[in-house]
């Protein structure tokens, strides 16, 4: 099979190929989501059969950094799609900027997050302390493992700041943002 | 040089960002609250999954696909603060 054969064949994907990026972290985003969708379905069923102890439990958390977090995690994914669109119109040096931006404020992030952990577990809250807290530090805890490594995916993408492996890695940081902004009502703010 | 798509995304992100730490504040009823917080959080997935990931013009099954995951997750959190108040 000639190469002309193979790109006209595609590369294997199916339907995976209409998405922006390689397909292959479109595999990860939907597994990803599925994952994270189920522990927040987990979260929502816990709460409402402990409203008492999770009430309890929101009422120590900081919303407003949280909030504060919010806010930088969304100024952090438009400045990723900044970085794809720089990419796609060959401005490789731009796309790094604002790639390196978008690390900076995933950076910022993690910073006010463990600087809310240390003022939790400062009032004496942790895992064990009641389901609200197993859950919160779970879902959070593992949402922030995702932060750390968008920032290595978006480091990795932007030494040569191709578009195709631009996409991919603010594909990514995208579906980071997106978990954020779904969690956050549901644990910080929602009224159990 | 004037705002594009994604400025305005982003506008409207941080904005609702705002709007949601409003509400506990300035809402007291708790179903209605939370309705809108929901919400907002449905409003600012949606921006996120049209501009940000840009699934605008990705075919029609993976843009609802997303679009459907928020809509589940926030409809199921609101459904069971709902009944729960009902009870």
């Amino acid at each position: 099979m000639s190469a002309t054969d193979c790109e006209q064949q595609g590369t294997g994907w199916g339907i995976l190929e209409d998405l922006p990026g390689d397909p292959m972290i479109w595999v990860l985003i939907f597994s990803e989501l599925a994952a994270f969708g189920l522990f927040l379905g987990a979260f929502v069923i816990a709460r409402a059969l402990h409203p008492a102890v999770f009430a309890s439990g929101q009422a120590t958390l900081d919303a407003h950094l949280a909030g504060i977090n919010t806010i930088v995690l969304v100024t952090s994914g438009w400045a990723a799609a900044r970085a794809t669109a720089a990419a796609r119109a060959g401005e490789r040096g731009r796309a790094r900027g604002w790639l390196f931006g978008a690390m900076a404020l995933g950076g910022v992030f993690i910073a006010v997050k463990l600087t809310e952990y240390a003022g939790e577990i400062g009032l004496g809250n942790g895992l064990e302390t009641s389901p609200f807290f197993t859950l919160y530090f779970l879902l959070t805890g593992f949402h922030l493992l995702h932060v750390g490594l968008g920032i290595v995916i978006l480091a990795v993408v932007s030494r040569g700041a191709r578009a195709e492996s631009v996409e991919t890695g603010t594909a990514f940081w995208h579906m980071v943002d997106l978990l954020w902004i779904v969690m956050f009502p549901i644990i910080y703010l929602v009224h159990p | 040089m004037s705002p594009d798509r994604l400025d305005i995304a982003w506008l409207t992100l941080i904005g609702l960002a705002l709007a949601t730490l409003l509400v506990p504040s300035l809402v007291s009823r708790p179903l209605f609250a939370n309705a809108l917080l929901l919400t907002f959080a449905a409003l600012k997935g949606r921006r996120i999954v049209l501009d940000f990931l840009d699934l605008r013009a990705a075919p029609a099954l993976w843009r609802g696909l997303v679009s459907a995951w928020v809509v589940i997750v926030v409809l199921f959190a609101w459904l069971a603060s709902a009944i729960i108040a009902l009870i």
